[in-house]
């Protein structure tokens, strides 16, 4: 979801980083159901936003927006991303999904943009917030995070990895530089913004995408540059897109490879994870 | 040859089969006792309960030969389409050639239960990092492993974009094991936006005009893949002719769907009739058979309802199904347990609906992808479900999850408050997994508490 097409639009784009709760909740706690599409509907539906925009990169956000739709007055958007790239048919349906975005952020209140406004735009925000690595001071062993998105407890996983000696280097992540789109062309933008903006959010790799062999030259460059000598692999419990690479991953990367899954309620994890991150960092000394 | 209708088990089926020989029974060249797909390692087979008729024979011979079905083809100079996570597109176009024949790997998720547990490929998904979180569907992996259980397939498609993620996962492994895939994209069926070109699907769902362009662009990739397989052009004549013939399964499914969820007496029993519904996606391996298949067990059931005779007790409780069951044996479960199906929704009522004719057949095929319940909201389907319900007169509903299965966390609660507030039946929720031997007395003691609320109902 291009945060530079929502700011044209008038709104101030927030992207959520759910926070799990036992409370009162839209969406129960059932098995099968993945930790992070549970919070993150659960904690929409308390937001206090304009409008809330969920995509169909994978199955269970998709049906959570049933739910979310049921436990809130909140305008909902479902958007639509084409699960294959490969084809200018599913580039151009990703691209008229961002137009029927926008006619959701008029109704909501906001200003179409003209070509010229998002232009502007585009060159001056920065997308989304920047990805988490170590500071420059920080020794240890090169790392990088591999996995889908992360919830705010989650974020012990990058303490745990520095005090157990080791140094992020990669977070590739989806809330991590992995979902951040790539730097947009000037000269396309000139040319035709809308067409820029959703050319370089649609390349953004994925393990959902089909194939998703674009994840895999992504790391590999990424991997090469920052250097990194093992990877820590994260993923909810019931989210297959994620669980399913763990393997592949593992034979394909040639570093050592750790799989952690999470029940997505951090705290009573956090001994067991540990334990296991200083085992892992252990092998490189 | 046909005696009164009962519910055997495989020692009374093979007397049965001896005295239908004696009496002259005539068979396919697939035909003969079900007890030799026993040595075959279908174990399961003596644990079920069957329809004594020799069209459910007939069924039951079809669906357990279906591997040396697509060895014969092979062997015969045919191409091999494995349709994956399709029900009921891609293979309507390869039969229309006369060359390929389609089948359905998914089909593969059947293997644990039939064969119990025996084959040790639920064991090679785990090897693959494809472990018990994942829908038994996984079993496809190690059958792509073993090449036991189907031939390994010229072409593999697979539609992706609102389909459950395990099997998009898995299919993605798959891929990553050096298995080419052709992946076509079906989006997320959404409503019409206001000032939007609307179209009505068959079945009644309603989509915007541009999505039924996309997926007829995506269908047109496949069908280019499908004619250079089979060295020749799929014209719109002969598309026609194959969406014909599909629509002659599928009528023949209406029909004995509604005389065996709405005869006063059950004339089919629901193991038989999960069976027969499956044919319709995918036509197990030889679409022709299937339409001979199916004829013969409408003929059956049209002479037991006509003649007033059928299973169960006359007053068995009326019961919708909601997804396919991993364990063929449930469905001889709830008929133990007092209940009887009178309506199913087994993920692809869409499959069972007409393709229209009078459209153009890339765009009627494109309609019927889009008008799949699992491509929209949970509330569609539950729409559906709900029609259905009233259209079967159904008292009572079981959402039947599917373990591990990505859809199966979510949509339960939106169809069973759908139907509890739209229709005011009970509705009870189980899992079933792929074999439920040690959950089977928690299983029937839930059924049975249905059964018995829906009597109580009646008398209230």
């Amino acid at each position: 979801v291009p945060a530079e097409w929502i700011v044209a639009h008038g709104f101030e784009p927030r992207r959520l980083i759910p926070l799990p709760t036992d409370g009162a909740a839209v969406a129960p706690r059932v098995e099968g159901l993945c930790s992070y599409a549970r919070a993150f509907v659960n904690d929409a539906a308390a937001e206090n936003a304009a409008g809330i925009v969920v995509t169909t990169l994978c199955d269970q956000m998709r049906r959570a927006y049933d739910l979310l739709t049921c436990g809130t007055g909140t305008p909902a958007f479902l958007l639509n991303v084409p699960k294959t790239w490969q084809t200018v048919a599913a580039q151009r349906m990703y691209l008229d999904e961002l137009k029927r975005l926008g006619g959701f952020l008029v109704r909501l209140g906001g200003r179409a943009p003209s070509s010229e406004q998002l232009a502007k735009t585009m060159i001056e925000h920065v997308g989304w917030a920047a990805p988490t690595a170590s500071p420059a001071h920080v020794e240890g062993v090169p790392l990088a995070v591999v996995g889908g998105p992360l919830m705010q407890r989650d974020r012990i996983l990058f303490d745990l990895i520095e005090e157990s000696g080791g140094r992020i280097v990669l977070d590739a992540t989806e809330t991590g530089s992995r979902g951040l789109r790539r730097a947009f062309d000037r000269r396309r933008i000139a040319e035709d913004p809308l067409m820029e903006l959703a050319d370089a959010y649609f390349g953004i790799p994925d393990a959902s995408r089909r194939p998703n062999s674009e994840l895999y030259a992504w790391l590999k460059d990424e991997l090469t540059r920052t250097g990194a000598r093992g990877i820590v692999f994260h993923h909810y419990l019931w989210c297959d897109a994620w669980r399913a690479e763990l393997a592949r991953l593992k034979e394909w990367v040639g570093v050592p490879v750790l799989g952690i899954d999470s029940d997505g309620n951090g705290e009573t994890n956090v001994a067991r994870l540990r334990t296991r991150i200083r085992a892992f960092l252990e092998m490189f000394q | 040859v046909t005696g009164e209708p009962r519910q055997i088990n495989l020692d009374q089926w093979d007397r049965e089969y001896a005295r239908l020989r004696a009496a002259g029974l005539t068979e396919p060249v697939y035909g003969g006792p079900l007890s030799r797909h026993v040595a075959d390692g279908d174990t399961r087979l003596l644990k079920l309960r069957y329809d004594n008729s020799p069209a459910a024979l007939r069924l039951w011979n079809f669906l357990l030969t279906e591997e040396d079905r697509l060895r014969a083809a092979r062997d015969s100079g045919k191409k091999l389409v494995g349709a994956m996570k399709d029900l009921g597109t891609v293979p309507v176009m390869a039969y229309s050639l006369d060359n390929l024949v389609s089948f359905y790997p998914d089909g593969a998720w059947w293997i644990p239960c039939v064969m119990e547990f025996n084959t040790g490929l639920l064991q090679i998904a785990d090897s693959l990092g494809v472990d018990e979180s994942f829908c038994p569907v996984r079993a496809m992996l190690g059958a792509f492993v073993t090449e036991a259980h189907f031939p390994i397939p010229d072409l593999l498609t697979c539609s992706v974009g609102a389909t459950c993620d395990d099997f998009s996962a898995i299919a993605q492994r798959l891929n990553g094991l050096g298995h080419p895939i052709l992946w076509w994209e079906i989006p997320h069926r959404r409503s019409p936006e206001p000032g939007e070109q609307a179209v009505t699907l068959p079945g009644g769902f309603s989509a915007p005009r541009s999505q039924i362009e996309f997926v007829r662009s995506e269908l047109f990739r496949v069908k280019a893949a499908l004619e250079e397989l089979a060295g020749r052009p799929l014209d719109d004549e002969t598309l026609a002719a194959g969406i014909w013939k599909a629509n002659v399964v599928r009528d023949l499914l209406a029909r004995l769907r509604h005389l065996a969820f709405t005869a006063p007496l059950c004339p089919m029993p629901a193991l038989e009739m999960l069976i027969a519904e499956m044919l319709a996606i995918h036509f197990c391996s030889d679409q022709d058979e299937t339409i001979l298949v199916l004829t013969d067990l409408l003929a059956e059931v049209t002479r037991r309802a006509a003649a007033g005779t059928g299973h169960l007790a006359a007053d068995a409780a009326r019961v919708f199904w909601v997804n396919p069951v991993a364990d063929l044996q449930a469905m001889n479960l709830l008929e133990d347990c007092g209940g009887r199906m009178c309506g199913t929704e087994y993920l692809f009522t869409h499959a069972l609906d007409p393709i229209p004719t009078t459209i153009p057949p890339m765009e009627a095929l494109a309609q019927m992808a889009l008008a799949d319940p699992m491509v929209g909201s949970a509330f569609d389907r539950a729409a559906r479900i709900v029609a259905d319900i009233r259209r079967f007169g159904a008292e009572a509903v079981i959402v039947s999850r599917i373990p591990g299965a990505s859809h199966c966390a979510l949509e339960g609660e939106i169809v069973a408050r759908r139907v509890r507030e739209e229709c005011g039946l009970p509705v009870l929720e189980i899992e079933v997994p792929s074999i439920t031997d040690a959950t089977q007395a928690t299983l029937c003691t839930r059924l049975e508490a249905l059964v018995e609320t829906v009597k109580n109902r009646r008398e209230r």
